[in-house]
């Protein structure tokens, strides 16, 4: 197993080197001129020059790259003369817009798409999967007419309009938290409650369009997996159908919805743009679409590809293990 | 030898869309301590489903059950048709258990076998996860798994078809009950592989004194190992008997066809087999008479339309011989000569 | 029409002789309301952006941004009153004793520090710290993008390829040479600064935080924007970039060494990055009564606003005249609209009626203008004659006129004429392909169809506009943009959009009209009497508009929004909110 996970992490590295380069030279090939951003007055060239040189932009992309890579081990300075100011170790490069290491950026940014991704899968798990089991339970009454109600309202909701409508009718409303107050992170050591006022409706607005996909999928697969024959099986033994549930049904039904999950998080660190602009959180989503359209701000947009992507790598072997871990017939390599 | 199990007029019917599908009609069977009852029919007779009955497996919203299934336990008899589901579940697996036809699906894929099979153990017992699973690596002795206190931690898809099959039967058997209902238990098997599961089941049958109710559509495994033989055919029983009146003497034009059809390979020069023409009835539309009618080469020998007017009653001739059909058992052995099909 | 980058901004009208010498206004700030102000409270501002254009004071452009830092953190050696009205137009001592002594035609400018001027660390500001200041805007490896004046007036060579040969504080490079064109006398409370020309408006770039001064020991480089050292009432605690900036008291700040600021609130908190609807929604509902809506509402959301408003809500916002202006440049160099007559036609061909409508209506985008110069600018605008004073002409756009113009474009320029209205050829406007651009592009071809142009749009993607912009402008019949002046002068808006400054999309330096105007131009820019150069300003705008090098004006106007708890609050023709004037209410 040790050896199983120590390779899938270095293919993992290999993988986050390749996709480091990619990120640069699909930058180089952006028609934009970055350096030219920043002009107001029209600039002479010499100036555009300056702006390009202090960018970084002026080497070929290779040792763009490199530097980058470099900075990673040894960290990177910046400026000239007296105004030379540097970026310790893990670099990941300096936001000229934000007048911060991108390290730092992202030790901002990370923490509050984090609280928000958590959070959001804890609760649409906990309402998805305990829906579908209940509809899948309740076959044909009402609690199942019920909850086929909530997907089809869930599934087709966009994040966009639940998450105005929750903003303007509920948040503000209802003086949920102060106005201004808004967005503002807290942290869940030091201020719990604040943390609380911030993430629970965001993340409950970005579980309830999930929570639907969830319930519908956790029902069908309740459902399969109770006509399996091994069910019967249980059955004849003379389990309790609450045990045979427990035990033996969801045992079963878990394990494509641990996938599904894995995947679904992993998508929103970088993903949940939306939800973040309405909610007004600083988050990993909005700081990448910030520094794709608008700023062209080179540094966070390496940054911010690489956490996405590694994300999704890194849960893409944590689902795989724990799926092992679930179903043993995955096991033995 | 006292009866053990005591079906009695079982009827077995699901409500659908369509109609209603008798799926068992009236069926009565009994099966005695350290005996082996075959019952043997085509698919849709209706034995998988009598059998479910009494486990008390079927679905109560969707099946309307009727009749009576007395199981004659120490404390006294206990009809399980009209007993609370409560109390059915908790006889099964500890006075009757049930095996089933595909070994491959049976058994759950996640848990090791030593964990089903002591949660079976642990359900009627007091006792320790550990001593559970001492007691799931003694069944697995029992059933004649090797290495079985290491195989008792491995998962159903580490083992073969055969193997998975005897880890069933350890597992249905790991409380010893007095029952045990195996619905074609080697059909999925190859057919060494069925030898030798058959052969254990005889072995265990000896040792834990239980009542066998084999269910199969194999008559060379009923020649194997049952004592009597129940056939059924359209939901009904069309014959009961030993199981050499049934081979050797036949009583019903059904079980006649069924003994013609198998292969021989005593037989002189080639011929075709001999198959029984026609299909099995619709169990939403039975016929108003006998459900063989249609395809009953013995029909011409009756009086009239009557096979097609009602059906016949299950006659007990000697022996407990019974059988479903207008003509008498000697004039089926005798038209037998007839048709030129004898035994 | 679209608006390239703003970052320019304020200053309306003007009280006149406020440049020459220094006449210290004296005067309380008059609020429109006329209650007494209650000290104490905090004081919340609210915006959609995640920061500050800039803090950075050598970066700082930005009007609205600027009228906040110089209220707030960053005194400069001059200011305006704060009062509505002309009467905040006025320039006023601020760190220095007067407005400033020029001298030599005004290539030489002396200005002296008042006593008991401090840093919020207590120490005492100096000639030192107003040089150091200034020569960090030659760091142009660091703050390219702030404002250009001190690179393109001290008296500093420059080199071959247009940059200056001092190159920042930093680097120290050509350092003797702006030791020379910046000098501080020997107590250190007089700084005189050597011009490279005549520059009679010098003492309203020293209203610009960029021209104040900054502690050369507390300057942090690249990052000062965050964390500057305050002169001001104010000191930062903290700030966020897409959360709050949190000033409080500076207790060194004395006030008998201000006499401009009012500084009511204990606690001022900005809260950047709220979704638009978000904020809104806070306005338009008064859910922060003690809060300032720095942005403005998205433009349906003023329509509801402004329409039908209450008492209290009226009370609590402003729809008004702001220091914007937006037009339409037409290219006349040769081969694309380089002939008056054309050019005229189109003007009245236009159909501005429905491209203000479009864009908001007349009550919040603005009107026609007929200057390059707005009225608000005071002394340097006039009602020009002709274009919208023109008998002909008619605000949805008069195509029988346009045609009758055409027609005679013909005869007077016959290729510009063939170019114009030949199916094989015609006009071409490049636009960025956003969906509004596409609204509006159908509605200028058709009007201008109709007066019997042939006109083609070509979209061009709207990711890459601004940074092509240097290649379009060249192919382009038409360029839209906007602009503000820097102060109350024309000589922050006339050089530069019409004359040889950087945004003059007209190339009207290849007609054989401009060598006129800009002989006028040049003598208005060393004007020291004020109302000559006025006039001269008025001269040029009327030739500009008789050439119709823009065929199109408009005068931009603002909506404001604010909490029912804030008091003081009145619009500063210099282009916001009076923001050091407000307080809370009890």
């Amino acid at each position: 197993m040790v050896r199983y996970v120590g390779k899938r992490l270095f293919y993992t590295l290999l993988l986050m080197l390749f996709v480091s380069l990619t990120v640069y030279f699909i930058f180089d090939l952006l028609p934009s001129d970055p350096a030219r951003l920043g002009c107001v007055k029209g600039c002479p060239d010499s100036t555009v020059e300056l702006n390009r040189i202090k960018l970084g932009l002026d080497v070929p992309v290779i040792e763009q790259w490199w530097r980058f890579i470099l900075g990673l081990f040894q960290g990177r300075s910046y400026g000239t003369g007296d105004a030379t100011f540097s970026c310790p170790a893990p670099a990941l490069g300096y936001s000229w817009n934000r007048h911060a290491c991108v390290t730092d950026v992202i030790k901002e940014t990370f923490p509050v798409t984090l609280s928000l991704a958590l959070g959001a899968l804890f609760m649409w798990l906990a309402l998805g999967v305990s829906l579908g089991i209940l509809a899948a339970r309740k076959k044909g009454k009402w609690q199942d007419k019920a909850s086929t109600v909530f997907v089809l309202v869930g599934t087709s909701l966009p994040t966009f309009i639940t998450g105005i409508m929750v903003v303007l009718f509920i948040v503000l409303q209802f003086n949920v938290v102060d106005p201004l107050e808004i967005g503002i992170w807290h942290s869940p050591f030091t201020d719990p409650v604040g943390w609380l006022q911030t993430f629970f409706f965001p993340c409950a607005t970005l579980a309830l369009a999930y929570a639907a996909t969830y319930t519908r999928f956790t029902r069908s697969n309740v459902i399969e997996i109770s006509q399996e024959d091994y069910i019967r099986t249980a059955r004849a033994k003379g389990l309790s159908e609450k045990v045979i549930l427990r035990k033996h049904t969801l045992r079963a039904a878990i394990a494509p919805i641990v996938t599904m999950a894995g995947m679904d998080f992993a998508a929103l660190f970088g993903g949940a743009v939306i939800t973040e602009s309405i909610f007004s959180l600083n988050g990993l989503g909005k700081l990448s679409i910030k520094a794709v359209t608008e700023t062209f701000d080179l540094p966070i947009i390496v940054a911010t590809t690489l956490i996405a992507s590694s994300f999704v790598v890194i849960m893409n072997l944590l689902v795989d293990i724990a799926y092992a871990y679930i179903d043993p017939r995955v096991r033995t390599k | 030898m006292s009866n053990f199990l005591e079906v009695q007029n079982l009827s077995v019917s699901f409500p659908t869309h369509d109609g209603l599908v008798k799926a068992s009609n009236d069926v009565s069977f009994n099966v005695a301590l350290g005996e082996t009852l075959a019952i043997v029919g085509e698919s849709g007779s209706g034995k998988s489903v009598s059998n479910l009955a009494v486990m008390g497996l079927h679905n109560p919203n969707s099946t309307v059950i009727s009749g009576q299934a007395f199981l004659n336990l120490e404390s006294g008899p206990i009809d399980v048709i009209s007993a609370p589901a409560e109390s059915v579940r908790k006889l099964r697996g500890k006075e009757m258990a049930m095996i089933f036809q595909d070994p491959m699906s049976a058994l759950h894929p996640f848990y090791t076998v030593g964990d089903q099979i002591a949660e079976a153990w642990l359900l009627h017992n007091d006792g320790k996860k550990t001593d559970a699973i001492a007691r799931a690596t003694e069944m697995l002795n029992l059933v004649g798994i090797p290495d079985a206190h290491k195989r008792v931690n491995e998962f159903p898809h580490q083992f073969s078809g055969g193997m998975r099959q005897r880890v069933m039967i350890a597992m249905a058997l790991v409380n010893n009950p007095s029952l045990l209902i195996a619905d074609e238990p080697t059909t999925a098997l190859d057919v060494t592989v069925q030898a030798q599961i058959l052969q254990l089941l005889g072995k265990l049958q000896k040792e834990l004194n239980m009542a066998i109710i084999l269910i199969t559509h194999d008559l060379g495994v009923v020649a194997e190992v049952a004592d009597r033989v129940a056939v059924m055919y359209g939901g009904r029983i069309v014959e009961e008997g030993k199981v050499d009146d049934i081979f050797y003497n036949s009583a019903h034009p059904y079980t006649r066809g069924l003994l013609n059809s198998i292969p021989r390979v005593d037989k002189v020069g080639s011929h075709r087999l001999h198959a029984i023409p026609g299909q099995p009835p619709s169990l939403i539309a039975l016929p108003k008479g006998c459900s063989f009618a249609a395809r009953c080469e013995y029909k011409r020998f009756t009086q009239g339309s009557i096979c097609n007017e009602s059906v016949p009653a299950l006659t007990v001739g000697t022996n407990g011989h019974s059988a479903r059909c207008h003509l008498t058992p000697a004039q089926v052995v005798q038209h037998s000569l007839e048709i030129g099909t004898g035994a | 029409m679209s608006f390239n980058k703003m970052t320019k901004g304020i200053f309306a009208s003007i009280s006149a002789t406020a440049l020459v010498a220094g006449i210290t206004l004296v005067g309380a700030a008059a609020p429109a309301n006329a209650a007494t102000p209650t000290t104490g409270g905090t004081l919340y501002y609210y915006s959609h952006q995640e920061q500050w254009a800039a803090m950075d004071p050598s970066l700082m452009y930005t009007g609205r941004d600027m009228v906040w830092a110089s209220a707030h953190i960053f005194r400069n050696l001059t200011s305006f009153k704060p009062a509505p009205g002309k009467a905040g137009t006025t320039l006023i001592p601020d760190l220095a004793t007067n407005t400033g002594v020029p001298s030599n035609k005004a290539k030489t400018w002396k200005f002296t520090l008042r006593p008991g001027v401090t840093w919020e660390d207590g120490s005492a500001i100096t000639c030192a710290d107003l040089k150091y200041g200034m020569s960090r805007n030659f760091a142009q490896e660091l703050f390219e993008g702030g404002p250009y004046y001190a690179v393109s007036w001290l008296d500093i060579p420059e080199e071959d390829d247009g940059s200056s040969a001092y190159k920042g504080p930093y680097v120290k490079t050509g350092q003797a040479a702006y030791d020379k064109a910046v000098t501080c006398s020997a107590d250190n409370r007089t700084i005189t600064y050597n011009l490279k020309r005549s520059v009679p408006d010098f003492n309203y770039f020293t209203t610009y935080p960029a021209s104040g001064p900054i502690k050369k020991s507390a300057d942090t480089g690249e990052a000062y924007g965050m964390k500057p050292l305050s002169s001001g009432p104010y000191k930062i605690d903290k700030y966020e970039i897409n959360g709050t900036m949190e000033l409080s008291r500076n207790t060194k700040w004395k006030k008998s060494s201000d006499p401009i600021r009012t500084p009511y609130p204990d606690k001022i908190t900005v809260r950047f990055g709220l979704s638009e609807d978000v904020r809104d929604e806070i306005s338009m509902k008064d859910t922060q009564k003690n809060g300032v809506n720095l942005d403005g509402l998205q433009l349906n959301n003023n329509i509801t606003f402004f329409t039908n408003q209450n008492a209290v809500d009226k009370a609590r916002s402003i729809n008004t005249d702001d220091p914007f202006t937006g037009y339409l440049a037409a290219n006349t160099s040769p081969g694309h609209l380089d002939c008056v007559q054309v050019r005229k036609a189109v003007f009245f061909a236009y159909p501005t009626a429905e491209i203000i409508k479009a864009n908001g209506g007349t009550k919040f985008y603005g009107t026609p203008g007929d200057n390059p110069v707005k009225p608000s600018m005071g002394i340097d605008y006039i009602k020009t004659k002709g274009n919208i004073h023109d008998p002909n002409y008619k605000i949805e756009g008069n195509p029988t006129y346009a045609k009758k113009l055409l027609e005679e474009a013909k005869t007077a320029c016959p290729e510009a004429y063939d170019r114009a209205t030949n199916p094989e050829k015609g006009l071409k406007y490049y636009r960025a392909d956003t969906s509004g651009n596409k609204t509006m592009a159908v509605i200028v071809e058709e009007a201008l169809k109709k007066a019997g142009f042939v006109i083609e749009t070509v979209y061009k993607p709207s990711g890459t506009y601004n940074t092509e912009l240097k290649n379009y402008k060249k192919e382009t019949d038409f360029l839209g943009s906007g602009w503000a002046s820097d102060w109350p002068n024309a000589s922050t808006v006339l050089p530069e959009l019409l004359g040889e400054g950087c945004c003059n999309y007209t190339f009207n330096k290849t007609t054989k009209e401009y060598p006129a105007f800009k002989k006028i131009l040049d003598k208005a820019l060393v004007e020291l009497d004020r109302n000559k150069q006025a006039k001269l300003w008025q001269q040029a705008s009327q030739y500009a508009m008789d050439q119709y090098w823009y065929i199109f004006t408009v005068f931009n106007k603002s909506q404001e929004v604010w909490g029912s708890k804030v008091g003081g609050v009145f619009y500063w023709d210099l282009g916001s909110l009076a923001f050091g004037n407000m307080y809370v209410k009890k």
